[in-house]
């Protein structure tokens, strides 16, 4: 079914002519340009497009734009710029919480939604919320300190 | 007249501050003779709703209740789960207890009778309904009460009335309160409009911001509580050779239209609004004319505009009747019993511009005509001027022309000729606009058909205009009789008085009943003329089905079915061809009728079968694997060679009905004719229309591969005799309205049966116990719906309606595989008809509803014990975590996902079968309708996962979330079974 959709992503009014079922994922990267989520499984099983939907965490390819009529999406382009990232992706910088970088998308907006539902989360928290995210490079343990970081739990003089 | 309504619309309530209420009514109130009655609210229990987000303000005023809250959805959550009570008897309140003499019994065996001297009696009794019918269409009705203004938005067809209620209940003056979105001016017809109107209203003062309530059907059971609001009985004596001489016409109801709703609930009965002397009077001259007032009741509600509308139907619809009585026509009989002469020379003149005719009625040869019924009709009213000056008032005559469809009870005004004389000369330009305007607004509450699928998609046009059956009307006006002794004749131009009002429309309802009773036959006595009442009336020729005696047959059957294929054959009745017609016109049937059409094929969810596997709708073509062979789904479109285009109504009919194709050819059951005959006629004839309209596909049905003796169509005959029952649906006096019309549904063309209830040997549903007791159909398990769910929290009323309206229910998880379609459909249903299935269905269920928290507390219980992973099976709990529990596991912080409901509470888990869960792990779950807000969508994982890992998942979802149940049985083979075959949908 083709019906007319409006989409809201990082702020703005998207009109989208498109089939219900078609995939968040492929109008963020192919119709939108917006290259921060990566496709990684294509089945929600990796977490590598993970976007915001209404400040939650939601995989963009398993998600049909028909489900979000009315919604506001968020992507990684949408959270900070080169010049003034997001104090989450400002953390991940600071703790070189990459080695290929392909998860990070993932990992950056799940920071994001946990953060914003638990501004001060524990360790255990942390692991669990980016449990389904799967990194296969095994910086996990800057992952979590970067996740620290952001959340004010953890100071410079770790680092540098 | 009072006219709040305005021409130009202003914005409405800025949505920031908009709010949505949602109102309950008493279980039971009337209003009978002036007098209300209703149980009153006896408890309410605020702490009931306390934990609802939303809610803003739970709105008590006498027995008057409202939830209001920031969206629709919370305030209907909110009313379903506010706990009160109400008092156990209805008391009548005390406030009304006016002393109203009960109605006279109305004989209609003795309405003519033979007094003496040869001379006969005419009796009859016309009745006014307070609200004609629920609205027009459904919408919302907003109002923002101001400490100085109140501006409402609602299609009101009294704008006048309402002002003066609502500044009466709610303490404005008329001046402060703007109506938009109704009519101009008052027009023959009331509507819970007001009502609707009034709650919100009386919520938004209650509030201190705007409200909007929903308008729809589920207004309808005011109109039957608030039942009449004037009766006026007449009769007369006369004889065939001096004609009428006595005549006595009294009006029974010193009440003649009941007040908002929200006025009778918040003040526990009527307030004396406007003391008005009754005006009823004797009009023709009859020899000895008597006309009966009602008694005075101070507690009366005074409506002044309806009241010469009320006595105008009743009279001129009684001298309708009398001069029909005595076999003269009815326009000479009025112009001979006329004093006033210049209202004769109106009637001459109108008579002539409409070149009348003295007609037989058409009824009384209706059997030989097609399904148009022609018919006119003639209606004389007079009023005086405002100073009660008869001479100077407003004398008006019509003659309407209609259309009765006899199938569908469609009423169709074609052409009016109207004359009028007020007096002095008047601007016909503007009478004709005004008449126009007033038609349009007027008669569609009239004349439109009262629930069900009539009122649906009656569409607006693109500028805000409703969309109108067969309007606009033709208006041809008779200037007036020179009158030379009636005061100065103005020239056009703007000062010319525009008079008309007073009395413009009072016999607009007249003229359609008298046209009515020359088109049918049958006489209307109370507005409104609604398709459904013409068509109940009008008892169309029921289409003769050769239906054999069924237990002659049946034993018969028992015989033959031992004997050769050849004997049988011989031995049913033989069903022939019906000749094919080229295909109809596509403008043969109205926008309107298509429209209902579209939503009868959604509710019958023809596409789900009838669908290509590419997608293309209705064009046929789908595989159905069945116990017998392999059947194809045919061809819907109106292509002349491969669809339905030659097909006349009466093949169409047959097949639906009989399971016979148009050529004669026995249709196998799997198409659901057992159900569809339950088919009211007029959907039948709406869905035919619907059908026919569509574009023409050329897609031709790949042969039946049945296993013999399967093969030998014929065969089919014995299976219907043996198991068809082609009789209608037959609504069960015992059950409420809302079962019935939920039985019509599912029963009829929902064919829910159709999946939900298992097949014997021979492919027939079973009865009886079975009924409803689960089936699996083409790789999917339809479970069971009656007393043997395995649903781990038990189905509830409102919990299916959840299901079947937004494709999911919290405790139950979502709408996947053929049911997905289904709820796909079930979107284009009014509300009340989905909710009539949900209460058709839960009333299969024996058990006793559990309350709301114990449902809860054993959907927490599940939940807890599923929290916790086996460590039996490795295996399994791998493929889980890596491929489902990033969506399906509840985590502490709030993701989005379609997964909303745990697994514990999945139906297909607890189920003897692991058919569903095995489809949907494979195939995923793809929802079409994409807009419900609870619908599913879920990847397929046919492509990522082994047979192997499927296996261990199924088997570890089941030991996890089944509750103890036992382990299924073969997994593997299934799985292997679906991976091969995909199945249909």
């Amino acid at each position: 079914m083709k019906t007319p959709l409006t989409l809201t992503v990082n702020d703005r009014t998207h009109v989208l002519d498109l089939p219900a079922q078609t995939p968040l994922l492929y109008v963020l990267r192919n119709d939108l340009e917006l290259n921060g989520p990566k496709f990684g499984c294509g089945l929600g099983e990796c977490g590598a497009c993970t976007v915001l939907v209404d400040g939650m965490a939601a995989r963009a390819c398993v998600l049909p734009i028909g489900r979000l009529a009315g919604r506001r999406v968020t992507t990684l382009e949408g959270l900070g710029t080169l010049e003034h990232p997001d104090p989450v992706q400002e953390a991940f910088i600071l703790e070189q919480a990459a080695q290929c970088g392909y998860c990070l998308n993932g990992m950056i907006m799940t920071t994001k939604a946990l953060l914003m539902h638990c501004p001060s989360p524990t360790e255990a928290q942390i692991k669990a919320a980016l449990k389904h995210n799967l990194c296969r490079c095994g910086t996990h343990v800057e992952i979590v300190r970067a996740v620290q970081r952001a959340a004010g739990l953890r100071q410079d003089e770790d680092t540098l | 007249m009072v006219s709040g309504a305005k021409a130009v619309r202003p914005k409405y309530p800025s949505a920031d501050t908009l709010l949505y209420a949602e109102v309950i009514r008493p279980p039971e109130y009337r209003l009978r003779n002036g007098l209300f009655t209703c149980r009153a609210l006896a408890a309410v229990d605020e702490n009931s709703v306390a934990q609802i987000k939303g809610l803003v303000q739970l709105v008590v005023r006498g027995n008057f209740v409202a939830l209001v809250a920031r969206d629709i959805q919370s305030a209907r959550l909110a009313a379903r789960k506010l706990a009160l009570v109400w008092a156990d008897e209805a008391a009548a309140d005390a406030a009304a207890s006016s002393s109203s003499r009960a109605p006279a019994a109305c004989n209609a065996e003795s309405a003519l009778a033979e007094v003496a001297d040869g001379r006969q009696r005419t009796a009859r009794t016309y009745g006014w309904p307070n609200r004609l019918r629920w609205g027009n269409r459904p919408g919302w009705v907003m109002a923002d009460a101001r400490p100085d203004c109140l501006q409402v938005w609602a299609p009101s067809q009294t704008p006048g009335l309402l002002q003066r209620d609502l500044a009466a209940l709610l303490s404005y003056d008329t001046k402060q309160i703007e109506i938009f979105d109704g009519s101009r001016s008052d027009g023959v017809a009331r509507s819970c409009a007001d009502d609707a109107a009034a709650d919100a209203a009386l919520l938004s003062q209650a509030v201190g911001q705007p409200v909007a309530v929903w308008l729809s059907p589920a207004y309808q059971p005011v109109v039957a509580a608030l039942g009449q609001a004037q009766r006026i009985d007449a009769t007369a004596c006369w004889s065939p050779a001096t004609g009428v001489d006595e005549f006595e016409y009294q009006l029974q109801s010193a009440a003649n239209s009941a007040p908002v709703l929200a006025m009778l609930l918040v003040n526990g009965g009527l307030q004396p609004l406007q003391a008005v002397g009754a005006n009823a009077r004797a009009l023709y001259d009859f020899g000895q004319s008597k006309v009966r007032q009602p008694g005075a009741s101070t507690q009366a509600y005074r409506a002044p505009a309806q009241a010469p509308l009320q006595d105008t139907f009743a009279r001129e619809s009684f001298v309708d009747e009398l001069a029909r009585d005595l076999g003269a026509d009815p326009v000479a009989f009025r112009r001979d019993h006329l004093t006033d002469a210049r209202g004769r020379a109106l009637i001459d003149s109108v008579a002539q511009q409409a070149q009348w005719t003295p007609e037989p009625d058409h009824g009384l040869a209706a059997a030989e005509q097609g399904d148009i019924l022609r018919g006119r009709g003639f209606a004389y009213a007079h009023s005086p001027a405002d100073n009660g000056d008869a001479e100077q008032g407003t004398r008006s005559a019509w003659v309407a022309d209609i259309e009765v469809n006899r199938v569908t009870g469609e009423v169709l005004l074609n052409r009016i000729v109207v004359g009028q004389d007020s007096g002095a000369a008047i601007d016909q330009e503007a009478l004709r606009e005004q008449l126009q305007r007033e038609m349009l607004e007027g008669n569609e509450p009239l004349l439109l058909g009262q629930e069900g699928f009539d009122q649906w998609g009656r569409a607006e046009a693109p500028d805000g205009t409703p969309a109108m059956a067969g309007l606009p009307v033709a208006i041809d006006l008779v200037a007036p009789p020179a009158t030379p002794a009636s005061g100065p004749v103005a020239k056009p131009g703007a000062s010319m008085p525009l008079r008309y009002d007073a009395g413009v429309l009072h016999p607009a309802v007249a003229v359609i009943a008298n046209a009515l009773y020359n088109a049918t036959g049958i006489r209307f006595r109370e507005p409104p003329f609604a398709a459904d009442r013409i068509r109940a009336e009008l008892a169309p020729v029921k289409r003769q089905y050769a239906a054999p005696d069924k237990s002659r047959w049946r034993s018969l059957a028992t015989v033959a079915v031992a004997s050769s294929v050849g004997v049988l054959a011989i031995a049913w009745p033989w069903k022939g061809a019906i000749e094919p017609i080229s295909r109809p016109a596509a403008n043969l049937y109205s926008a309107a009728t298509i429209e209902r059409g579209r939503l009868v094929a959604a509710a019958g969810d023809c596409v789900v079968c009838h669908t290509d596997l590419e997608g293309a709708e209705n064009v046929g073509g789908r595989a159905f694997d069945t116990p017998f062979g392999t059947l194809y789904s045919t061809n819907l479109t109106p292509d002349e060679d491969t669809g339905i285009g030659r097909w006349s109504f009466e093949a169409f009919d047959r097949a639906m009905r009989q399971g016979i194709s148009r050529d004669g050819r026995n249709l196998y059951p799997a198409f659901p004719y057992t159900a569809f005959a339950k088919i009211s006629e007029s959907d039948m004839q709406a869905l035919y229309a619907y059908l026919m309209a569509q574009p023409a596909v050329r897609s031709e049905t790949p042969q039946p591969e049945m296993s013999f003796p399967f093969s030998y169509r014929p065969l089919m005959a014995g299976w219907n005799t043996l198991f068809h029952d082609p009789s209608p649906f037959q609504p069960d006096p015992a059950r409420s309205e809302l079962w019935n019309r939920g039985a019509y549904l599912a029963e009829g063309l929902g064919h829910c049966s159709a999946c939900h209830t298992p097949r014997n040997a021979m492919g027939a549903e079973k009865s009886g116990a079975d009924y409803f007791s689960g089936a699996l159909v083409d790789g999917w398990e339809a479970p069971a719906l009656n007393s043997l769910s395995k649903a781990p929290v038990p189905w509830t009323e409102d919990a299916l309606y959840d299901y079947l309206r937004f494709g999911a229910s919290d405790m139950h998880g979502v709408a996947a595989g053929p049911m997905a379609p289904v709820v796909a459909g079930l979107a284009e249903l009014p509300e009340q008809d989905v909710r009539a299935i949900a209460h058709y269905v839960a009333s299969y269920s024996n058990a006793e509803p559990a309350p709301e928290t114990a449902l809860q507390a054993q959907a927490e219980l599940l939940k807890s014990r599923a929290a916790v992973s086996p460590s039996a099976l490795d295996a399994g709990q791998r493929v889980y975590e890596a491929a489902c529990a990033a969506c399906h596991t509840e985590s502490d912080f709030p993701s989005f996902t379609d997964a909303q409901t745990s697994l514990a509470l999945n139906s297909n888990l607890h189920s003897s079968t692991p058919d569903n869960v095995i489809q949907t792990i494979l195939y995923g779950v793809q929802a079409k309708q994409l807009e419900l807000p609870n619908i599913g969508a879920m990847p397929g994982f046919k492509d990522s996962l082994s047979d192997q890992q499927i296996t261990s998942l199924v088997e570890y979802l089941r030991l996890r979330f089944g509750a103890g149940q036992p382990g299924w049985q073969d997994i593997a083979g299934k799985v292997a079974h679906y991976r091969a075959h995909a199945g249909t949908h």
